[in-house]
């Protein structure tokens, strides 16, 4: 009786219960993997992917460090594309892009427009599937549908009537509306070709089967590990390395100590504060690139300061792009011009970043009317102080500092300017209501590699991406203008007018280029940087030398 | 039997109580949510969204009925059929998604309990034997950075000392004992440090009752004391406390799990709110709900063992 009661068996029964707990975790384990199994899919778990990983360091195998979870290999539903196209390199799209952004054939040898809203693409030869089957116009064909039918973003860029399989190698598309930048959609990761049987009997994607230099082994659900392997018949050529194991990171810091501490040879993005000292690490080293993405504030054109182009030029002399790129970015980024790198064929060459000017940044706001008359250094016009509020958003770690930092800025020109770091769905809201002054994000600009899509979406007038409310008629009727010449070099022509005037306008104020830093160890080889990728993508010349 | 109906019961509403509170609130917080899958599925967190697109995916999954009829429906398909949905953003169900991800949650969360349950109280009760002594007030102040450092920073610098210093540990991943073992220390420490200060102060108490100095005075040798007549009636409170650091482990997990990269559901949560995966979240709060009330129940349930005088009906 005195044993049943005793304390030390109660600890025990906690302690029971926890472990209890514990292996009810582990069961339950057991279960998904059976679940899984019968969805066809296979899988490796945990451990095992660790012991495999930790095994295969040896030999020619790559374990990378992604910077998302993963959370999924479906490639045309939004989720998974990007990913199994740039970073597993197991799809490839019918267009892809040079460092300059302009197109160039992939799984697609040439294209030809033939009148206003037909295309004709013709297919590269003897590509086979991973599967062991023939790429055709067929595949490519019933790959847009199904896009079309779950992706409404590629379906809206898309624009797609109907398509015609002409014969084995040619495609005919027919778009519902003139859409010259047709191929550039189809370099986006989404419209990816892939193999019928990548689906199941009831149209369920089961696993990405494509055309590219790796091709699918297993994707733990669980652990979310993706594992690719060597494609031996890669139309492409010799394939650089054996195995790749992906395995989702998505903290900056543990990004860092996972390389410093050997468990992966590739990653990407640690704090941008500790590039230097990681590259200064024996056998790992970091390059700092630009993607093709940008930091802008919007500026609300609808209230009542900012409606004054003068206020607008003057907070764009006022900020200093130069020290933020320095201090805030830690050099991942670069003082930004325009909405385009300067690298893209299409950017207007002839302008450069604003600099910092406070002297012409004082004369403008006073010409404007806005002077500091009770000398609490910030300026104020008809009783009412030049207060404005800067919303942004923490998904990207140079957004908050940058927004300290340039309201700091700010201040010195005599603009009181409060940021506040909220939730998308909270900005989103304050942006219906139109109850905000200044937004700071980072947009990316090629998405489709094509200068229409930028500039159509932020600058035209009702222009989905035109959070300022901006409408010039000028812009108008460039942008349309330029849609219709199928010349490139006289279409950029007109796009470099439209960019020289919102220089000018400020309705946007493009602060910097986004920077990646890639981190690598040494012995990863034969890395060449994509600029066109979202973020990074692999490339099948990569081999380990170890 | 009639107390484990009733505790059913009240088991049961509470849940509902939970899931209805869920539903409504994630409807009043600002940003639509069509708007935000698509953004968070299709578009891309910066861009804007299309009229046409929010028709499309309202339509889709019936957003535009009135929220009663979207509640009455998820309510219908999850007690008749035993169905919580399916999720918006990861378009499978929800039950296999918390299969998944719950296994991990429920491991990171048991392994800290184990780590505050036997670090808490043994050090409580040797804190308590020593009281006043240097290595009380080391171990005190020591409670002090428990419960004062935050979990991430925390894990941060366990992560700097025994991954890359000592090399004995992986950074991140999942699936060995070894990858547990930073997570759960970096989660449990604030537990450990609570569970221990209540230890010391209720294991004083009770070495201060008479029938304490009486079982002294008949020259019981100290951990028979302890164990046999102390430890019993001074881990009442520390039960309780135990109990209510499940809450505290769930809710710190969501950092922690996401600095090493732990497949739980707590990272699920946060994502699935900012994406307003409202079956995603649902499915969630059930599941942490559930949890904390069966811990709860569990820890009842032990109060009558330690004290006989504690009686439910």
């Amino acid at each position: 009786m005195k044993n049943k009661n005793s304390p030390l068996l109660i600890l025990l029964i906690i302690l029971l219960t926890c472990a209890f707990l514990v292996t009810s975790g582990c069961s339950s384990t057991e279960e998904s993997k059976a679940q899984e199994e019968v969805s066809g899919m296979e899988l490796v778990y945990g451990s095992e992917a660790t012991s495999q990983a930790d095994g295969d360091s040896e030999s020619n195998t790559l374990i990378l460090g992604e910077m998302w979870e993963i959370d999924s290999i479906n490639t045309i539903d939004g989720d998974g594309g990007t990913l199994i196209c740039e970073k597993a390199a197991v799809t490839e799209t019918l267009v892809g892009a040079n460092e300059d952004f302009s197109l160039k054939p992939r799984l697609a040898s040439s294209w030809e427009q033939l009148d206003e809203n037909t295309w004709e693409f013709r297919l590269r030869e003897n590509v086979t599937f991973h599967d062991g089957s023939p790429m055709t116009a067929n595949e490519v064909k019933f790959t847009l549908e199904k896009v079309i039918e779950v992706n409404p973003k590629v379906d809206s860029m898309l624009k797609i009537d109907s398509m015609e399989v002409v014969d084995n190698h040619t495609l005919k598309i027919k778009t519902t509306e003139i859409n010259p930048i047709l191929p550039g959609i189809l370099h986006y990761p989404d419209t990816a070709v892939i193999s019928p049987s990548s689906f199941d009997e009831a149209g369920e994607f089961v696993k990405p089967i494509g055309t590219g230099p790796y091709k699918f082994e297993s994707f733990d659900e669980q652990t979310r590990v993706l594992t690719v392997v060597k494609n031996e018949n890669w139309w492409g050529g010799e394939v650089g390395l054996d195995k790749m194991i992906l395995k989702g990171i998505p903290d900056p810091n543990t990004r860092a100590m996972a390389i410093e501490n050997g468990e992966v040879d590739f990653t990407v993005d640690v704090p941008y504060s500790e590039t230097d000292r990681i590259d200064a690490i024996e056998g790992i080293n970091v390059e700092k690139y630009k993607t093709p993405r940008v930091y802008k504030i919007d500026v609300n054109l609808k209230h009542e300061p900012l409606e004054d182009v003068r206020v607008r030029q003057a907070m764009s002399y006022a900020i200093d792009r130069a020290e933020i790129v320095e201090h805030v970015l830690y050099n991942v980024g670069e003082a930004a011009t325009g909405p385009f790198l300067p690298t893209m064929v299409w950017a207007n060459q002839s302008l450069s970043p604003y600099t910092r000017d406070l002297e012409k940044a004082d004369e403008l706001l006073t010409a404007a009317g806005w002077v500091d008359t009770d000398g609490d250094g910030i300026r104020d016009k008809d009783g009412e102080p030049l207060k404005l509020n800067m919303m942004t958003y923490s998904a990207r770690p140079g957004l908050p500092p940058m927004a300290e930092a340039m309201a700091a800025q700010l201040k010195e020109a005599g603009i009181d300017v409060e940021t506040e770091v909220m939730e998308m769905g909270s900005i989103s809201d304050r942006k219906e209501k139109g109850n905000w002054d200044l937004y700071l994000a980072a947009y990316n600009i090629a998405m489709v590699p094509d200068p229409e899509y930028i500039l159509t979406n932020w600058y035209m007038t009702g222009g989905p991406d035109n959070g300022p409310g901006y409408s010039n008629p000028e812009v108008d009727a460039l942008i349309m203008e330029a849609r219709k010449i199928t010349d490139l070099e006289e279409r950029y022509k007109k796009f470099n007018e439209v960019e020289a005037i919102v220089y000018d306008e400020q309705p946007m104020i493009i602060v910097a280029y986004y920077g990646c830093a890639i981190v690598k160890k040494d012995y990863v080889k034969g890395y060449v940087f994509d600029p066109t990728a979202h973020d990074y993508r692999i490339n099948a010349d990569m081999y380990l030398e170890k | 039997m009639k107390y484990f109906l009733k505790r059913a019961a009240f088991m049961a509403l509470t849940l509902f109580a939970a899931c209805a509170l869920t539903f409504f609130l994630m409807n009043v917080i600002p940003g639509g949510t069509a708007e935000l899958i698509i953004k968070h599925t299709f578009v891309g967190l910066e861009e804007s969204v299309t009229e046409e697109q929010i028709n499309q995916i309202s339509s889709r999954y019936n957003l535009d009925d009135p929220l009663y009829l979207q509640f009455l429906r998820w309510v219908k398909e999850a007690v008749l059929r035993g169905d919580i949905g399916t999720s918006y953003v990861f378009k499978k169900p929800v039950l296999y998604l918390l299969a998944l991800r719950l296994p991990a949650t429920i491991q990171l969360a048991g392994a800290s309990m184990v780590l505050s349950v036997l670090v808490g109280v043994s050090l409580g009760i040797y804190s308590a034997l020593r009281e006043n002594r240097i290595s009380d007030h080391v171990l005190r102040i020591a409670t002090l950075f428990g419960v004062s450092m935050p979990g991430f920073w925390v894990a941060l610098i366990l992560i700097l000392i025994f991954s890359l210093k000592l090399k004995l540990v992986p950074v991140s991943g999942y699936g060995s004992l070894e990858n547990l073992l930073l997570p759960a220390a970096a989660l449990s420490l604030h537990s450990v440090a609570a569970v221990m200060r209540v230890t010391r102060t209720s294991m004083l108490e009770t070495l201060g009752q008479e029938y304490i100095r009486f079982a002294k005075a008949k020259g019981l040798p100290v951990w028979k004391i302890i164990s046999r007549h102390a430890l019993k009636n001074a881990m009442l409170p520390v039960i309780t406390v135990i109990g209510f650091q499940m809450g505290s482990l769930l809710g710190g997990a969501v950092v922690i799990e996401k600095i090493f990269a732990w497949p739980g559901i707590g990272s699920l949560l946060v994502d699935s709110i900012s994406a307003r995966d409202l079956p995603m979240v649902q499915g969630c709060v059930l599941a942490i709900v559930m949890m904390f009330l069966l811990v709860h129940f569990f820890v009842d349930m032990l109060y009558t063992h330690l004290d006989p005088r504690i009686r439910y009906g």
